[in-house]
């Protein structure tokens, strides 16, 4: 079986994954509501220990999808990791455990958490919107604070990429998933204890038949999970062939930002030592198991270089947990792009499209940089035609980045 | 149906209610849950209006009005979402009723000073954590990333440091 498509709905079916969004939304504040989370008595019990509502529904929600996805990952209908890099943030790891501390801060003083007080404004409580209105006031300050250097530097601090637990711990992720299910089940059973402490007479009642059902259920597809590993998947040809960088672009990135790639030469040491992309590694394939990808930082993205085309990733790097790219046409294509170029080059004709001018300039930029020789500048654009200027993505901010 | 505002679902059951909502957002679009986000694009969207020039100057704000409106966003659209199914979900439970949800003890004022505050303090505190409790507790802990974790054991400290001092405005 194929993983879902998930992309097309962000992609090309743009306003249908739009739509879809909001009958998510309508679900989650539809079910938020239910579970009593539109009452700011019921979400700050956790915090006063009287009820475990909180707990409850939000471990019993995280082990649900949690397990859920490890079977049907298991099945082949789901992709789990590459779910994972597309709707989780990466972890940097000082930021989030310091924002998730104020958070805390912020929901027992408001009682609401921002998803929650949504709802409670949607059920006419003026206590949850006016928390609306401070957690609009709230990020906003977040986001002002970032021009601060010193604040930045710390909202970019500990950049651990897209960390996984089954990554931390290095066994699958169907492991982690039944671990999360039993440790669920058993802080619902402490939670039932504490509440009999703690509750008194407004204690919820809790009676027993959904509840043992809905721990059987947790227990028993988490297993499930595990059983599925047995299932033979992930042999190498399975493998997709792995995403190729053409030297302008991987030098348009050198230059961008060199600290969010690292490049690895896996030719012959001799060759290597001569010549390379600048800031490249000089890793024979040989010497790729000393490097520990797996257990590497996966902040950067890397990027193979063999001598000519490389087919096929060593195991070793497919083991990296970030991104991996090879370089199109290995070094030779680099030499032949960066290194060796006609005397004197061909510049583009009068009136070429914008882009390829802008191309042709920065190769010879390059082109100076690596080798001394200067060429001539390029023609001037056409009329009205000034150089495209990259855009740079929008990136993080908010939940799910 | 029978309204009684004092009847909610039972929790386990209503962990799994989310849980499968999380779930079918994930497989289906490839993105979680969130409200932060949505909120910050509010705001953003506010600050342009009073000050058109100050968002494509500040470092922080200018990401999400790079690309057309900063309200062109799922985010914005679950929010919307939600906006209606908590409206149906409190409608249909007869728990819709303009009110103010204090301890019988505190005062009105009191307590919408304290949700102020404290949504303020949740704004701040998931510009810096990428999500709340929404994107990153829930959606961020069911995917296993490994920051998310990190965000709710703090999140849970954050919250039974202070709870203490709260506890009268709920007596």
């Amino acid at each position: 079986m194929t993983p879902l498509p998930f992309w097309s709905l962000m992609g090309e079916h743009r306003e249908l994954g739009l739509v879809v969004s909001v009958a998510i939304g309508f679900g989650f504040g539809f079910v938020l509501e239910r579970a009593g989370f539109g009452r700011a008595q019921k979400l700050i019990g956790q915090f006063l220990l009287s009820e475990m509502t909180v707990l409850k529904v939000m471990f019993g929600a995280v082990a649900t999808a949690m397990v859920g996805l490890v079977v049907l990952d298991g099945v082949g209908l789901v992709d789990l990791r590459a779910v994972a890099d597309s709707a989780s943030s990466p972890t940097w790891i000082w930021p989030l455990a310091i924002g998730g501390f104020v958070v805390g801060l912020g929901f027992v003083t408001s009682s609401y958490c921002p998803g929650t007080s949504v709802v409670a404004m949607a059920s006419g409580k003026l206590d949850g919107a006016a928390t609306v209105a401070g957690v609009v006031l709230g990020t906003v300050v977040g986001g002002e604070l970032l021009a601060i250097p010193a604040v930045a530097r710390f909202n970019d601090s500990g950049d651990l990429g897209h960390l996984y637990l089954y990554d931390l711990l290095g066994v699958p992720a169907a492991v982690v998933a039944l671990a999360v299910a039993l440790v669920a089940v058993a802080a619902f059973v402490g939670a039932e204890k504490i509440e009999a402490i703690f509750g008194g007479a407004a204690r919820p009642e809790s009676p027993a038949r959904p509840r043992r059902a809905v721990f059987a259920t947790l227990a028993g597809l988490g297993a499930a999970g595990v059983a599925l590993l047995a299932l033979p998947h992930g042999t190498p040809a399975a493998y997709a062939p792995p995403p190729r960088l053409d030297p302008e672009v991987l030098a348009r990135r050198l230059v961008d930002a060199p600290w969010k790639v690292r490049i690895l030469d896996l030719r012959a040491l001799e060759a290597c030592g001569v010549a390379r992309v600048p800031g490249a590694e000089c890793t024979p394939a040989a010497t790729l198991k000393d490097l520990d990808l797996g257990y590497a930082s996966s902040a950067r993205d890397l990027v193979l270089v063999g001598g000519g085309e490389l087919a096929d990733l060593p195991a070793e790097a497919r083991a990296y947990r970030g991104r991996v790219f090879v370089l199109a046409g290995g070094f030779d294509a680099w030499k032949e792009w960066a290194l060796e170029r006609p005397d004197p080059p061909e510049p583009p004709p009068p009136g070429a499209p914008a882009a390829e001018i802008a191309s042709y300039r920065f190769r010879n930029a390059v082109n100076a940089a690596l080798t001394g020789v200067n060429v001539a500048p390029p023609p001037l654009p056409a009329a009205g035609g000034a150089l495209p200027v990259k855009k740079r993505k929008a990136g993080g901010g908010g939940c799910s980045g | 149906m029978n309204r009684d505002p004092t009847r909610f679902w039972n929790p386990y059951l209503a962990g799994v209610a989310l849980g499968l909502v999380l779930l079918t957002a994930l497989v289906v679009t490839g993105k979680g849950l969130g409200a932060s986000g949505a909120s910050f694009r509010l705001g953003v969207t506010a600050v342009q209006a009073v000050a058109p020039g100050h968002v494509a100057a500040a470092p922080g704000l200018k990401g999400v009005a790079a690309s057309g409106s900063p309200l062109d966003d799922w985010l914005v659209f679950q929010m919307f979402g939600v906006l209606l199914g908590g409206f149906v979900a409190a409608y249909t439970s007869g728990r819709l009723s303009l009110e103010v949800l204090k301890g019988p003890n505190f005062s009105t004022a009191g307590r919408i000073a304290m949700a102020l505050a404290g949504g303020l303090l949740m704004g701040i505190g998931a510009k810096f954590a990428r999500g709340c409790a929404s994107g990153q507790a829930l959606t961020g802990g069911a995917l296993m990333s490994a920051g998310a974790w990190a965000f709710m054991m703090t999140f849970f400290g954050g919250g039974y440091t202070l709870a203490y001092f709260v506890k009268r405005a709920w007596r």
